[in-house]
Formats: C-alpha cells, structure tokens, sequence
C-alpha cells in the first residue's frame, strides 16, 4: 500500500467526524431521576422509565439542556430556541423502548465551527501547503507562519440518550453472532449523550484527531463531561471518502468505528484512506459501508454493509412537548461559560509572556492550568476567580506592584517549563495523582523556579529539587542547603577553576585558538566537573570565553 | 352474603357511601367486602373483571375505618370507601397489568400510574383490573386475549370499546366509579352503550404516567360514574399536573363547581354534518334532538355551528394513532418481560414470533400499519398531512367556540351492537366517527345517558364537548340534561333487588 503522503498526492481525503458525548458530570439521567454512576453494579441503577417499562414516560432533564446549550455557545454555534425530540425507532435489546429519543432536523445547535491551527509535523500531511506564503487563504484554511489554521464546519450539536450495555457470552470476539446469550446492563441506558457532527471539512487524519483534541479540550473547560475516550464517554465515528485532487464530486463514503484514541483515530483514518486508495486505483469500487479499526491488526474490517439508508421511522416524540429555549435561558447559560482554551492560551501569552507554543501546551490538560494558575496566583495573589470576574467587567484587577511585576516577568517562563516538562512527566507517570495534596505547593513551585530563574542552582539539579519536593516533603530551599547544591557564582572562585583546567588540556587550548570554537563545550564541562557541579554554567562559560579569546 | 348484597354499596352514590362512612352506619371494610361479594356474584357472566384486588381492596378499606376509628374521619379523601376499578392498562404495584393482551398475559406492575395512585391517596378502594380491547384497539372490547365483555343490559350486546369492562363494572354496580382511557373514542363509546356518564378531559388534565400508552398524543384517561357529580369528584381527585408527565397540566379546577348553575343563558353548539352523518340511527338522532330541546326549554341557546375539518379526523386519526402506538409497542419484544416464544437461537427469530403469538389480529395490523406510515418515502404523503388535518381540525374548534359554550353531539351512530356482529375493522372504526375529531384536536369530551332508544331498548348518550381545558362547562351542561333524563342507573338486571332474587 502506498504511504499516506503519496495517497495525498493524487487524491483528496475527505473526512467528517461524528463524535458522542456522554454528560458524566451531570447527576441523573437524561429522561428520569436514576444516578449516572459509571461502574456500578449492573441493573442498580434503574427505574420504570429508562427501563421502558410500560406506561413509564420521559420528563427532559434540564441541566442537560443546559451542558448541551454551553456546548453549543462554546463552538460558535446557533441556539434553536425551538426545537424537537424525535423517536428513532429500531430494535435491539440495549435499547428498552426499541426507540432512542433524539433529535429531528432542528437541534438545540445548529452551524457552529472550530479554528484549527496546524502546525509542526502534524501539518506536514495537509496538501499543496509549500505553494502558500503566511497570509494565503485556501478554502477552509489560511496559511501561517509554521503552518495553517483550518477552519471547521460543524453541522449540529443534539441530544440523545445513550443505550445500555451488552456482553455477549460464547460467541466470537465478544459479538451477537454465535453467541450462547447476551448480558444487558441498563445502567447506561438513558445517559445524556450530545452528538455532534462536522462538516466534511477535515482533510488529513491529523486535522481529525487535532479537532478531537480541541473539542475534548472545550468540553473538559465546560465540565459538562470526564470525555474519557477509553471508558467511552467520549466516542469517535469518521466518514471518509476520496476524490481525485481537483474533483468536486464526493467519492462512496465508508463509516470507520472503534476510533477509542487519538492513536486510533489519526492512524484509522490513515489506513482506510490508503486503503480506499488501493482498492480504487486498482479499478475496484467503494462500498458504503460500517468498517471496524483494528488497532491489533493495523487494519479496518467490514463490520455491516449498507445497501440502502437505515429507515428509522424518525418522527416526533409525543410524550415530549416542543422544546422551546427562552432568551433568558440562553443569556443564564451564556453567563456559565468558563474562560475557553483558546481564550486561555492567548490571556497567557499576553499577560505573561508565554510563546504560543508553550501556552497552547499549557491549555490541552486540567492539571497543567491548575499548577500554572495556581503558581501565578501564589506571585500575584490574584486568584483565576478574579481573572475571570475581571473579564466579564464585573470587578476591576488589584494593580500589581512593579516588584511584582518584574517577578512574574522573571517566574512566568520557568513556571510553565517546569508544568511542561517535569510536572507533566510526573503526571503522566502517576496518573491518579492529586496535584493540589501532593507536597509540590505552589509556594514551593515558585520557590524551586525561582531558585532556577535566579541562577542558584542548574536546571540539572532543579530536576533533582524536584524529586526531593516530593519524595521528602520539604521546601527547595531547605534541600538545596542540606545537600549542598548552592551554584557557585563567585567570580573569584571560579576564576581559578578556570585556569586550572585550561593549564591542565594545552592542546585543546591550542586547538580552540585555532578555529575550532566548539571546544568551549568541553572546557565548560571539566570545569563543571572540578566544582562537583556546582559552578554556575552561565558565569563558566562567560569566563572562558573571556580566557581564551 | 346476604347482608353484603342487601347493602350493594358499589351501587350507591359517592355522596351516599361517604355520609354512610362518616355517619358510622357503616365501615370501609364492609363496603369493601360488599363489593367483592358482589363481583364473584356477578362478574361470572359480564366478565368485566381480569383480576380482582380483594387483597389491596381490604387493606386499604382497613386504613380508612383505622383512620375514623382515630377520629379522623373529617381527613378523609374524597374517594374515600368508594369501590373503585381501573382498565388493565393502568399500573398498580402488585396486579398483574395485561392490557387484555397474551402478550402481557404475566406482567406484574412494580409501579403505580399516577391516577391510581391519586384515585388511592384519595381514599378510594382498588377493586380489580378491567378488561378492554388488547392495547385499546378497537370499540367492543371483543379483541381481550381474555374473552369479551357482555353489556350489563342485554348480554348479547357488547359494551363497547376499548374500556367496555370499566363501563360494564360501573353499569352491572360492581363499582361505584371506574377509570378508564379514551383515544379515539374509547371512554365516551362505552359510557354511550352501557349508559354511563364517562368523561374525557381535556388532553393534559389527568396524568398518562403509568398508563400503558397506545396513542401518546391522543391518550387520555378519564371517570366512568352512574352521575355527574360522581364523575366530576372523581375527576377532582385524579386531576393535575405531574412532574412524571411533561404533558401534564396544572389543572385545579374543581369540576363539581357549577354542577347547579343550570344551563340558563348557555350556548349550545350543535353540528348539522354530524346531526345528519349518514349512519345516524334514527333512535339516536332523535334522543339528541330530545336533548338539544330540552336544554333549550331550560334556557339554553341552541347555535349552528360548523366543523368544516371534521370530516378528515378518521383519516387523520388512522395514521397518527398507528405511529404511535408502533413506536410505543416496540417494547414489547420478548426479552426483558412479557410473552417469549421458547426455543429460538437468534434473536430476529425470537422477536418475530413471539410479536406473531403474543399481538392479536388488531394489534399486529396497528403495528404494521404504523410501521408503514412511518417509513421514508411514505411518511411525508401521510404522518406530515395528518398533522396538518390536526392543526385544521383544532382550529375548526376554536372557530365553532367563538360562537357556543359547548357542543352537543351524538357520540355512537348506533346503540350496542351484537357480539360478533361487526367484524369488518373498517365498520368497527367507524362507530367512532363523532369522538375521534375530539381526541385529534386535544378537548374534552363526554357521555351523558339520556335513556333508552326507542328501537333498541338499549342505552343512548348524548356527547358534550367543551373547549379546551373548560371542562367544567360540559359539566354544566351534563348536570342539566341529568336533571331531565335522570342519573344513570345500574342496569336492570344487576338492581341491588334484582340481584338479590338472582341469588336467591
């Protein structure tokens, strides 16, 4: 099969997401009172209406509509003020009522769209993108410095409930087929469920899985779900076709399930857009068709074919009146709206100083925010709370003092560093960790960077700080005395390191005095070595430099 | 036996039952068993009764006479020692609720629907589930997986459909008041041919929480009742909104209200094309006429108005009806409750036989029909026009309120017809052609018995139609012609003396 750069080449991927949204952050269920508890005992949590028993009606769970509408407002969507649940009728043991409630034509958000910015490898893979200079708009995409900014149609945000869950015993990998009986748990069965569904906008698999990442990104600001890919609160379909580069005319689509990772979703995506690929330009056909990522296998499989459309008898739900949407609804849920990543990340570079790199970094994870702002906080004393009353011009900020300024012009860089690099690392290697009870403070955070930003001590050993934070449950300054790890930046001192060592390695004296710059490296090593460390590498390097030249 | 017959309490009023019970002339507990005497007497050849609730039925008549005997019998609902049935499509925690279908045949509710709970709290006392056409469909309550209700009057006749069994228990005195479910006319029908006062409130006013549903859009509950005063304080009690209904209103009106008021000054709609629809009995014709003028002679204005719409109902009411109940009998498939054909490995197999075995005829051609309609490429021609009919036919209504207070109307073209005599499903849907207009536009409806036809011999009622959520003034109205043509009474053969010389 031909790489995805040479498919790319020749034919234009067109791809769309449908991505469900299980609202776990909500406490009952969409249409009845029963608990949303992920991995409850099977059949607890269960009541005549989400059980379909008869007679048992549906009653729409307000804060659902609510996190559906924050949704919305948050992707540049339009609120329907008056919209309409629909049944989807089709039968299946999940699905007690053999009908989902959902929505019809209108949902509660309708034409909204996302920003993507490309950038880096990830925008290696989008066509044709060397023929543009940094300004240059392209279709959906606009041309930056390091890559582009794609712009991303969604065509609806509505909402459904989520059916329950089945196990199937006996039969092969788990499925209906040939197996000797099926489990259903109905816990599930009537979780809020939003689903939203993109333009065919995306053009190459690390557009998709940067849209997923983003949308995941605003729907955890928004808390309205954990949006856990992998216990599947957070759930990916893609439909992808290919055309020929500069034809308009959509090619077959086929349905990709099983996208549960951003691994999954971008290299699902890449193999089934080689695989079309093969398959047409061996002269064979498209099928429209359910296909399965096997992740195992590096390989999507049939799962269904689709030889006309489901017919799901869509009418309208009568046990559900028409829902309409008062402005002051609108207006109350407006208000809720947190402060975005996008909005986050260019506060950061604006008021701290932060490269746009480091501050969309900073925005893809809850905790990294929370260390972050909670360091700023612990210079500033001004809490994220503030920030935020402050934006809705609801109260001015407290003036900082210049000596705080300086401060915080001085930390704001190595804060997010170490957020990045070391507070991240231990995160990801701890996974249940609570950053707010562990011994990292963000009194001792700022403690430690300032230590670094100070030149006390090498960023080799503010890694070694670090652990000890954490391992002993003491402040950087103490362990820093303790063991001795004070930098020095004597001159004097260092001054006779210096000789010593450049009389101890003539030839490379020579040597580097011939041309031969990159031996300052060397030097500033041996000396580092003569002071056990803690010779400040900055000052080393200066006076070396100074020695020799 | 023969001191509980003597008392034939279920064949009392609600007003009678309640100085009885606070006069201490009597106990709950006595009624209570007064009326289950009077079932096991009775019910053997009406077969109105699918399951009979003596066990709650005494309980609940004991907390009553504890209550009295504590002094509280001024605390006393309003429902209080009145026997009370309910259709078998009403949930009651414990009773098995069959919807008079094989399909249900074993389902025990393990919840209350709100208007027996209310009915309940209100003091009433549970005596048995109802029968009824399997999922309400049909108006001769012949299509019970049970066997068919007789008309307490003649029993060769049927009582009439979907709620035949709650109108026979009412008419036969085996309770004093009973619920029952209209969608298309299933309330009104029955109370027409077994001679009962039976209401359809408007849609909204009582709770469909726990009522299996057949046509959610359409589905109402409502009383049966020998007056118009029982009607109305029943429909007191079950009334209101429910948080467990999103249709549901917050209704307060107390029907009983204007009962008195006399229908001086009232205007009175009547409607040429249904006073002369082909397939108008000339008895009936004539009751209806008796009844307009007799409104008149009390100082009632008689008005012609027009329902232009009116016509397209049937129509529209077989498409929409349909979906629905597709869409609300899909549950029934076999796996968690309910009849499973035996033997099947796949699932497909499994669902497809027992729907062929546990549906009668009426239901699986509901389904099917349902299952059309809805499907692409038909769905536009018909569920889309139907809910225009609808949007057409309410405002016919509000057109025809401009003009009258309430509508007087026949509600059957015909007296009881014989069992078996109608087995053409088209004939048989169009003894509904005068209360299906009513269920499309969401009103009130009800039945008031005006006495027997002149050829027949058998009950005639005369149907009041109020605008929405005005109930009370077809109350009014109801009042008056009952004050003319008498209160309902038990049918001849089922007189608390009659009985009594039957036992004997």
């Amino acid at each position: 099969m031909k790489t995805l750069e040479e498919v790319l080449n020749d034919w234009e991927a067109v791809i769309g997401l449908e991505i469900h949204t299980e609202l776990t952050t909500l406490k009952t269920k969409m249409f009845c009172g029963c608990k949303l508890e992920f991995g409850a005992e099977p059949n607890t949590h269960v009541c005549p209406v989400c059980l379909g028993l008869p007679g048992a009606l549906p009653v729409p769970n307000k804060a659902a509509i609510q996190s559906i509408v924050l949704a919305g407002l948050a992707t540049n969507c339009d609120i329907e003020k008056h919209s309409m649940f629909y049944r989807k009728n089709y039968m299946y043991p999940d699905m007690a009522k053999n009908f989902q409630t959902t929505q019809g034509p209108v949902a509660f958000c309708m034409r909204g769209h996302l920003d993507l910015a490309v950038d880096g490898k990830a925008a290696g893979e989008r066509h044709g993108l060397d023929s543009l200079e940094p300004g240059d708009a392209v279709e959906n995409i606009e041309r930056t410095d390091d890559g582009y900014v794609a712009h991303v149609g969604i065509t609806r945000i509505h909402m459904e409930e989520d059916a329950g869950k089945m196990i199937h015993i006996g039969g092969d990998e788990g499925r209906i087929a040939g197996a000797t009986h099926s489990l259903v748990d109905y816990n599930r069965a009537g979780t809020p469920l939003i689903e939203l569904v993109t333009e065919p906008d995306l053009r190459t698999p690390e557009e998709a899985r940067l849209f997923m990442q983003k949308l995941r990104q605003i729907f955890l600001a928004l808390n309205i779900s954990d949006c856990s890919m992998e216990e599947g609160s957070m759930r990916c379909d893609g439909n992808i076709s290919l055309r020929r580069r500069g034809a308009t005319k959509l090619g077959v689509k086929t349905e990709l399930k099983n996208l549960n990772s951003f691994k999954s979703l971008h290299d699902g995506l890449q193999y089934e857009i080689c695989r079309q690929a093969q398959v047409l330009e061996e002269g064979g056909q498209i099928y429209q068709e359910t296909r399965h990522w096997d992740p195992s296998q590096k390989r999507t499989i049939v799962m269904r074919v689709k030889e006309t459309a489901d017919d799901y008898r869509l009418f309208p739900e009568p046990d559900l009146a028409p829902y309409d949407l008062t402005d002051e609804f609108i207006e109350n849920v407006r208000e809720k709206l947190p402060e975005l990543p996008d909005q986050k990340a260019a506060r950061y570079q604006r008021d701290f100083g932060l490269s746009a790199y480091d501050a969309n970094h900073l925005v893809e994870h809850r905790f990294t925010v929370g260390f972050f702002e909670s360091g700023i906080t612990e210079i500033t004393g001004i809490t994220p709370e503030q920030v935020r009353a402050a934006e809705k011009g609801e109260a001015a900020l407290p003036k900082l003092s210049k000596e705080t300024r300086k401060r915080l012009e001085k930390l704001a860089k190595p804060l997010a560093n170490l957020t990045l690099n070391d507070v991240s690392a231990y995160v990801n290697a701890n996974p249940d960790v609570d950053l707010a009870q562990s011994p990292l403070t963000p009194k001792r955070a700022i403690e430690l960077v300032e230590l670094l930003a100070d030149d006390v001590i090498s960023s080799k050993q503010a890694k070694e700080v670090f652990q000890a934070v954490l391992d002993e449950d003491k402040d950087p300054n103490a362990i820093v005395e303790e063991r001795g790890m004070k930098q020095v930046s004597d001159t004097g001192a260092l001054e006779a390191v210096v000789d010593e060592v450049l009389a101890a390695h003539p030839d490379k004296v020579e040597q580097y005095r011939g041309g031969k710059t990159g031996l300052l490296g060397f030097f500033v090593g041996q000396c580092m070595k003569a002071t056990r460390g803690q010779g400040n590498p900055k000052l080393l390097n200066q006076l070396i430099a100074k020695k020799l030249g | 036996m023969a001191a509980a017959a003597s008392g034939a309490f279920a064949a009392r009023s609600i007003p009678e039952i309640r100085a009885l019970l606070t006069g201490k002339q009597v106990s709950a507990r006595e009624i209570a068993e007064d009326a289950f005497a009077r079932i096991d007497e009775l019910d053997g050849s009406v077969h109105a009764f699918l399951e009979v609730t003596r066990d709650l039925g005494l309980k609940q008549a004991d907390a009553i006479d504890a209550a009295i005997a504590a002094g509280h019998a001024d605390e006393l609902g309003p429902l209080a020692g009145v026997p009370i049935g309910f259709k078998d499509n009403m949930n009651l925690t414990g009773t098995h609720t069959t919807c008079a279908s094989k399909m249900l045949e074993n389902y025990v509710s393990p919840y209350t629907a709100t208007c027996v709970e209310r009915a309940l709290a209100a003091g009433g006392i549970p005596v048995g589930k109802l029968n009824m056409d399997e999922f309400a469909f049909g108006s001769s309550t012949e299509s019970s997986a049970f066997g068919p209700t007789k008309n307490p009057w003649d029993e060769n006749h049927v009582p009439g459909g979907s709620s035949g069994g709650s109108a026979a228990a009412v008419i036969a005195g085996m309770a004093t008041v009973s619920l029952g479910s209209d969608t298309g006319g299933s309330i009104r029908q029955p109370g027409s041919f077994c001679g009962a006062v039976a209401v359809k409130p408007t849609y909204g006013v009582v709770s469909r929480y726990g009522v299996v549903a057949f046509g959610s859009s359409l589905d109402q509950v409502g009383p049966f009742a020998r007056s118009v005063e029982d009607a109305a304080l029943t429909l007191n009690a079950i009334c209101g909104h429910d948080a467990r209904d999103c249709t549901s209103q917050p209704v307060t009106t107390d029907f009983t209200a204007n009962l008195n008021e006399g229908v001086s000054g009232m205007r009175i709609g009547i409607v040429p094309q249904f006073m002369n629809a082909e397939g108008l009995s000339s008895e009936v014709k004539a009751k209806i006429e008796a009844a307009a003028s007799k409104l008149e002679g009390l100082g009632a204005n008689l008005v012609e108005v027009e329902l232009p719409n009116a016509q397209a109902a049937m129509s529209a009411y077989y498409v929409l009806g349909p979906c629905e109940a597709f869409s609300n009998l899909a549950r029934f498939d076999s796996v968690r409750y309910g009849y499973c054909a035996p033997g099947h490995k796949d699932l497909g197999g499994q669902y497809e036989e027992s729907r062929a075995v546990g549906f009668g005829p009426e239901a699986r051609r509901r389904i099917m029909l349902g299952s059309y309609l809805l499907s692409s490429g038909v769905y536009d021609k018909y569920y889309y026009p139907a809910q225009q009919v609808r949007t057409l036919i309410t405002e016919d209504y509000q057109r025809a309120y401009e003009h009258c207070d309430v509508i007087l109307a026949p509600v059957a073209p015909r007296t009881a017809f014989k069992l078996g005599e109608i087995s053409d499903p088209t004939s048989m849907y169009l003894t509904d052609m005068f209360t299906i207009s009513i269920n499309i536009a969401g009103n009130g409806g009800m039945n008031v018995p005006l006495g027997l036809g002149a050829d027949t011999h058998l009950p005639v009622g005369a149907q009041l139609i109020a605008p929405a959520f005005k109930d009370e003034s077809m109350f009014r109205a109801a009042a008056a012609l009952e004050s003319v043509f008498g209160k309902a009474p038990v049918a001849p053969a089922f007189a608390p003396t009659a009985a009594a010389g039957k036992e004997a």
